[in-house]
């Protein structure tokens, strides 16, 4: 069999090179070492590009690892980028073209809940299975269930509910909602008002700024006004950096208890000190405290020469849980890998996650962090001030319902 | 509703209509001069707040980008008048129009370009950062600055306008720039001064927008929305006018969010509504 120039090139360079294996070994590996190719269609560009970049650096490093255990079933995993620019449309156009195009059977790192839908939606069609690392909304393991898709990461519906649980045994009483204008801030800040009602707290108000608000001088007063305790805030990455420094201007980081649905290190380095204080849920910080987990966070240190952000973490370990599974079915064919991905344990950073057979929703830990000065990180660090096991905070069956 | 959320909503309303006036008077003074309606204004203050930025990034100094930055983008808007708008006043509004629009497509592809898609936050100086004790209640400082700053820009204006040789000479450019020029004025050279004062108004505003909002892409269109609002209130090319209709905007945008949030723009919209039926040309345009 005739080796093209191209074949040989990416055999060497994704799958030969580091090895320090033989140049004949390179050769007689090429013909079965057709590589795995995982596609990634995320943000590249545009406001949401930051969480592209944390999907990229989760690949990359994930990549460096696999290559250093000698690949995946004893073949290189590459990884193929597209840029979503955080539009739904351009999303699954992206993603056929990897499905058709590059050949992938394997998506993840799509970032935003209305991209996910719409790319998962289609991978029935395309045979394609989807891990998901970032979405939130509660309809993928529900309403939007298919079997193609699963979701290793923390859902919205999760980390409302983490904040609840966390708030009803605080003395606070009186709580303000505010959360950005769309699904997953009117989601979130409607869920938490259910669970915190159903808890004898009071909602003094609620209320909803567009995406891209840049002045919240009017709602920092209205929560004032409404003299709230604690305010519950569910705001996309720069509306919350800019909302905690004004709040921080205004005096009510010191009057009201902020607490977030989910706490970012991009958040802390973005505001800095004006942030000290702030709780709330996180889907994974960098800090959990287990030997495998300060292993990685090392590595990936040392990598970037940053700390990981949430879905860095996040989507690491949905393609450590992914190539897991591919492991054990012992090919990449989707159908055999969702076998084995249904039901299966994987040994997460901060221990045991189940994936659930019935809706594909891990089963997994949720943690409430307070954004605390640290001298060990040059910016404020998530400190874990409660950590909450997945059969508390992982909702029903194919619902966004708790028992 | 207390008193210190009373008067907190009052000085942020006054604060968001500083912002407002140093936009909008220029758009103003162009139509008022140039009969131009400049769909690129907004860029202008965007690209100020870019400007400042850089500046402030590399220099350490919030208060050099301040000064460089509205001459930088003054001089780039009097360039781009000489060489694009000029050619074209004698040609039907829809050709300025699209002109000014590109232009300002052409603007924000550069900013995206140079400074990349995310949006970048400015730092106040040191002793503008913090709050102060008001009523009881801590107020930002940085917002009372702008304030001052608006207020002290409408005032030196306003002096320029009506006590200097070149302000009487805009007025008459804009009263009548034929009989202008026939009397000797070089109205070229005064479109292209205004042009480049309006710009570098528009730049000053962007950059001390920057420390309140932070310098994104996008803060262009979102300010000339309002802008026009403004000017439409207020009357085209009326001095007066724009500050009647960013004290007008600034309120009904502040107290509008603040008891009606959902429907807080359809307010500020419905104001201008009222005021083109009751009075199309605006509170202090003149009738044409």
């Amino acid at each position: 069999m005739h080796l093209t120039r191209r074949d040989f090139t990416r055999t060497v360079l994704v799958g030969g090179a580091g090895l320090g294996l033989g140049f004949p070994a390179v050769l007689r590996r090429a013909h079965a070492a057709e590589p795995i190719k995982i596609g990634v269609p995320t943000v590249l560009s545009g406001g949401n590009v930051q969480y592209g970049n944390q999907a990229k650096r989760a690949c990359e490093l994930f990549a460096d690892d696999i290559r250093a255990r000698g690949g995946l079933l004893g073949r290189p995993v590459e990884f193929v980028f597209e840029d979503t620019a955080s539009d739904p449309a351009t999303a699954v156009r992206r993603a056929q073209k990897l499905v058709e195009k590059d050949g992938v059977k394997f998506l993840t790192g799509v970032v935003l809940s209305s991209e996910a839908l719409a790319v998962s939606a289609k991978c029935p069609e395309w045979k394609t299975l989807f891990m998901s690392s970032f979405t939130g909304t509660g309809a993928l393991t529900s309403t939007k269930f298919n079997r193609y898709s699963f979701r290793p990461n923390t859902s919205g519906p999760m980390g409302a509910r983490t904040v609840s649980l966390y708030l009803q045994e605080s003395p606070l009483k009186r709580f303000f909602g505010l959360g950005s204008d769309y699904a997953w801030g009117r989601d979130s800040v409607g869920s938490f008002q259910r669970q915190m009602t159903a808890g004898k707290k009071e909602i003094v108000g609620t209320d909803f700024p567009p995406v891209g608000t840049k002045d919240f001088a009017s709602y920092i007063a209205k929560i004032k006004q409404a003299k709230a305790e604690g305010c519950f805030l569910v705001l996309v990455g720069q509306d919350a950096s800019i909302f905690f420094k004004q709040a921080a201007q205004f005096g009510l980081t010191r009057e009201v208890k902020l607490v977030m649905e989910i706490v970012e290190l991009e958040n802390m380095k973005a505001v800095g000190d004006a942030m000290q204080g702030v709780i709330g849920g996180s889907r994974y910080p960098f800090t959990v405290d287990t030997p495998k987990n300060r292993d990685w966070v090392k590595r990936f240190h040392a990598k970037f020469n940053l700390w990981p952000d949430m879905f860095d973490g996040e989507t690491y370990q949905a393609l450590e849980w992914l190539t897991q599974a591919i492991a054990a079915a012992g090919t990449d064919d989707v159908e055999k890998v969702i076998a084995a991905l249904e039901d299966s344990t994987y040994e997460a950073p901060e221990g045991k996650r189940v994936m659930r057979k019935c809706d594909h929703q891990a089963v997994k830990a949720t943690w409430i962090v307070e954004a605390v000065r640290d001298a060990a990180y040059p910016h404020l660090a998530p400190k874990i001030l409660a950590t909450f096991p997945g059969e508390r905070v992982t909702p029903k069956c194919r619902t966004e319902e708790f028992a | 509703m207390s008193p210190t959320i009373v008067v907190e909503q009052l000085l942020n309303a006054a604060a968001l209509s500083a912002l407002l006036f140093l936009v909008s008077v220029g758009l103003s003074l162009v139509f008022g001069i140039l009969r131009v309606v400049n769909f690129a204004h907004g860029m202008f203050y965007m690209l100020g707040a870019y400007v400042g930025y850089a500046v402030a990034v590399r220099s350490g100094s919030f208060w050099l980008g301040l000064v460089v930055a509205p001459p930088v983008v003054g001089l780039l808007g009097a360039a781009l008048e000489t060489f694009t708008l000029r050619f074209i006043y004698r040609r039907p509004p829809i050709y300025q129009v699209l002109l000014t629009f590109g232009l300002s497509l052409i603007l924000e592809e550069a900013v995206r370009i140079v400074w990349g898609a995310t949006a970048k936050s400015v730092d106040a100086p040191e002793w503008l950062q913090g709050s102060l004790l008001l009523v009881g209640a801590p107020y930002p400082r940085y917002r009372l600055f702008l304030i001052a700053l608006g207020g002290l820009v409408a005032a030196a204006l306003w002096l320029f306008l009506t006590r200097t040789r070149a302000g009487l000479l805009i007025r008459a450019v804009a009263q009548n720039a034929e009989m202008a020029g026939c009397l000797g004025t070089d109205v070229r050279r005064v479109r292209t001064a205004v042009f480049g004062l309006a710009c570098a108004l528009a730049g000053l505003g962007g950059v001390v927008a920057a420390p309140m909002l932070s310098a994104y892409l996008g803060m262009g269109i979102a300010v000339i929305v309002d802008a026009f609002v403004v000017v439409v209130i207020g009357g085209l090319g009326s001095f007066g006018g724009s500050i009647a209709g960013s004290v007008i905007v600034g309120a009904a945008q502040t107290w509008g969010n603040f008891f009606v949030s959902e429907i807080a723009m359809a307010i500020m919209y419905a104001v201008m509504a009222a005021i083109l039926v009751f009075r199309p040309w605006g509170l202090f345009g003149e009738e044409e």
